[in-house]
């Protein structure tokens, strides 16, 4: 037997339960600046949500009037606003409200508002640990996601327990794992490795530069090619205080084309990973590395350098012709008569 | 050299560019209706554009001009915070002369896009509440020197931000709004190891908000002990390294290391080499023959090739080819000549001036 089936009025103007509120129109004058021609659903809704905010009322029905909203204009930030005032006013489940935002988070990725909302809640509820969870599985529908990581950064930061820190270099080893080009995750981790403390068992700071150093120079063995992992590998060295020229041996491996006669007989030595056998060399990073240790020495280190340069500005990045020749004028300069 | 053709780069479709910033003004989709928060940013983009490409006197006419003013002036707001501009009426029901209310209150990211649009339209600035506008910034700033978008509980605060406020003072010429000393070290503490700065602290650098910092040390003014040159030898060695390697084989500017590249990183990133003195490294021919290539076939530049346009990526795109026109390695027409941009504030030198010498007022003879 057919069921006789009727929709609920979606519109807020035709809703009893909604019939005690006056619509206000948004004011608009005879030429604004680029209108938007609104749907009808997003101007009813609207209409309500500028009564409801005229009067002060904070209730239950503002949540759903509020989300209404949200989910067809994620960035209005209002409605985000004054969502986040009435969730407190009326003690509602804030655990509820980050149910429906883990939803609305993923979707919603790129939206600024809805991981600040998060934030207000999380400063409220203070229960940092299982958004590390939450976060690992946002960060799976967009990796390298700016407004994702800003998060785990803040989050990391504000709350500061170590129940928050002990799995962190697990994490971010398991995400560059999956992509050692995330420059987020390298980012990541030299925020928890140098900018964010002491961890236990980290206390022996020499170590963790031999460690974080192993860790880079096998990362760039795999794929030399890879400008976050050199740039990491600056950021240890000059962080630590540790001249570029302790990794010379190592960079120089990268700095020539594959031998013809390279085979697995060679004694791998650990300290300088070789690059792997299907990579690209020369690695033009490599050679500006090198280049630097030179112009650092000095002296018959000049020439050197400029010959590097020059090989990086006519053959091996002439995208950035102008900057290597720049090199070289500066070189001579600060060594000139 | 000889063995380097030059580059035959295709037209600059100004009237496309034009028409496309036009029919925004005029009217967007309900697709877009994510932009009515933001829609005095918007037209900025599209007044911005029109001004780039010399074409605001032609395309538009006395009538509208007049009406975008006035509608730019409603946005104008006093209230228990000082004065600033909202978005749009987006939460107005009707035209009051009541001050703000907490849910419709100015914001510092459109206070500084709506002083440049007034000044694009050659407002006379009569109208601005001057010490209002100071009021507002001081009750804008937070305690760790960055500034909230909105005053009173709830905003956000990173370092964009921070760049409007500077840059509404640079405009104002008047810097008691803000603790300029507590806002330094705010920016500082946004640099990473990469060279470039961050959203706020602890965060990965990014062209974006490079620019933001930068040009907030830059602006900075006499008085602070930054100014001058605010790096070190070291750090800007570093900084100008990190953005020229952000120029991928596309020609195209990516916004941080290993992403592809987007047209407005072609902005942030080529206009903060131009603040550190540094715009002759750019490789100019392959900038100008990325963006062309993100020219949409029906006006607009989109963020990469083969995407849909925005006001937004079609007004960094010019902005860019003001600061780094094509050079003489490229056959090109005069369609790619894009008035200069003061790359400081973020518009045309003209508007710069008319803006550094009309929202100042009178000054106070003393
Ligand atoms: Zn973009």
């Amino acid at each position: 037997m057919p069921t006789i089936h009727t929709d609920p009025p979606t519109l807020y103007a035709e809703r009893s339960d909604w019939a005690d509120v006056t619509p206000q129109a948004q004011y608009e004058n005879v030429n604004p600046l680029a209108p938007i021609f609104y749907t009808e659903e997003y101007k009813d809704a609207t209409d309500y949500f500028r009564a409801i905010v005229k009067s002060g009322e904070m209730s239950e029905r503002v949540l759903e009037l509020t989300e209404n909203i949200i989910r067809q204009n994620p960035a209005h930030y209002t409605a985000w606003q004054y969502r986040y005032k009435t969730l407190l006013t009326i003690k509602a489940p804030l655990d509820v409200e980050l149910r429906l935002m883990d939803e609305l988070a993923v979707k919603h990725l790129k939206t600024y508002q809805v991981w600040h909302h998060r934030r207000l809640l999380l400063t409220e509820t203070r229960k940092p640990v299982p958004e590390l969870a939450f976060i690992a599985r946002s960060l799976k529908a967009d990796e390298k996601n700016y407004h994702t990581w800003s998060y785990r950064q803040w989050l990391l930061a504000y709350f500061n327990d170590d129940e928050l820190w002990d799995g962190e270099l697990e994490f971010v080893e398991r995400m560059l794992k999956g992509d050692i080009r995330n420059n987020s995750a390298w980012h990541h981790r030299f925020f928890i490795v140098f900018q964010s403390g002491t961890r236990k068992g980290d206390e022996d700071r020499d170590e963790v530069v031999r460690r974080e150093l192993a860790y880079v120079k096998q990362s760039i063995s795999q794929a030399p090619n890879n400008a976050s992992a050199w740039n990491y590998l600056r950021g240890v060295l000059d962080h630590s205080h540790t001249p570029y020229s302790t990794l010379q041996l190592f960079v120089q491996l990268y700095t020539v084309p594959h031998s013809p006669g390279e085979t697995a007989v060679e004694v791998i030595d650990l300290e300088n990973p070789p690059p792997s056998k299907d990579s690209q060399l020369p690695c033009p990073a490599a050679i500006e590395f090198l280049a630097d240790i030179y112009e650092l020495e000095g002296g018959n280190g000049i020439p050197k350098a400029t010959e590097l340069w020059k090989s990086l500005a006519n053959e091996h990045d002439t995208i950035r012709k102008k900057y290597w020749e720049y090199r070289i004028r500066e070189a001579l300069q600060s060594t000139g008569p | 050299m000889s063995d380097e053709a030059t580059l035959q780069l295709p037209l600059l479709a100004r009237v496309g560019h034009a028409q496309h910033c036009k029919i925004c003004l005029q009217g967007l989709p309900s697709s877009q209706v994510d932009v009515d928060s933001a829609r005095l940013a918007l037209a900025f983009y599209c007044l911005g554009s029109l001004d780039l490409l010399n074409s605001l006197e032609s395309r538009t006419n006395d009538f509208e001009r007049q009406d975008w003013r006035e509608w730019i002036w409603e946005q104008h707001t006093q209230g228990r915070y000082g004065t600033g501009f909202k978005p749009s009426s987006y939460m107005t029901p009707s035209h009051n002369l009541d001050n703000y209310t907490e849910f419709d209150a100015p914001h510092m990211i459109t206070t500084y896009t709506a002083l440049l649009s007034l000044s694009i339209l050659k407002d006379d600035f009569s109208r601005l509440d001057r010490p209002g506008l100071l009021k507002f910034l001081r009750a804008c700033q937070k305690d760790d020197g960055s500034f909230y978008t909105e005053p009173g509980q709830g905003g956000d605060s990173d370092i964009r931000t921070t760049y409007c406020a500077f840059a509404i003072s640079s405009m104002l010429d008047d810097w008691s709004g803000i603790d300029v000393d507590r806002a330094i070290p705010y920016i500082t503490a946004c640099r990473t190891y990469e060279g470039g700065y961050g959203q706020s602290p602890f965060c990965e650098a990014q062209g974006g908000t490079t620019y933001c910092a930068l040009a907030s040390l830059y602006l900075a003014p006499s008085s602070s002990p930054i100014r001058g040159e605010p790096l070190t030898a070291q750090q800007r060695r570093q900084t100008i390294r990190w953005l020229v390697h952000n120029q991928g084989q596309s020609g195209g500017f990516h916004g941080r290391t290993e992403k592809e590249a987007d047209a407005c990183y072609c902005f942030w990133c080529g206009a903060s080499l131009e603040l550190l003195g540094a715009k002759d490294l750019v490789t100019t021919s392959a900038l100008a023959s990325f963006l062309a290539r993100c020219q949409f076939k029906f006006g607009g530049i989109a963020k990469s090739p083969g995407e849909h346009p925005d006001p937004y990526h079609t007004y960094l795109s010019l902005a860019a080819i003001s600061i780094h026109p094509p050079g003489p390695d490229t056959t090109t027409s005069t369609s790619w000549n894009i008035k200069p941009l003061d790359a400081l504030i973020n518009t045309t030198k003209e508007t710069a001036e008319w803006a550094r010498s009309h929202i100042p007022g009178q000054k106070i003879k003393s």
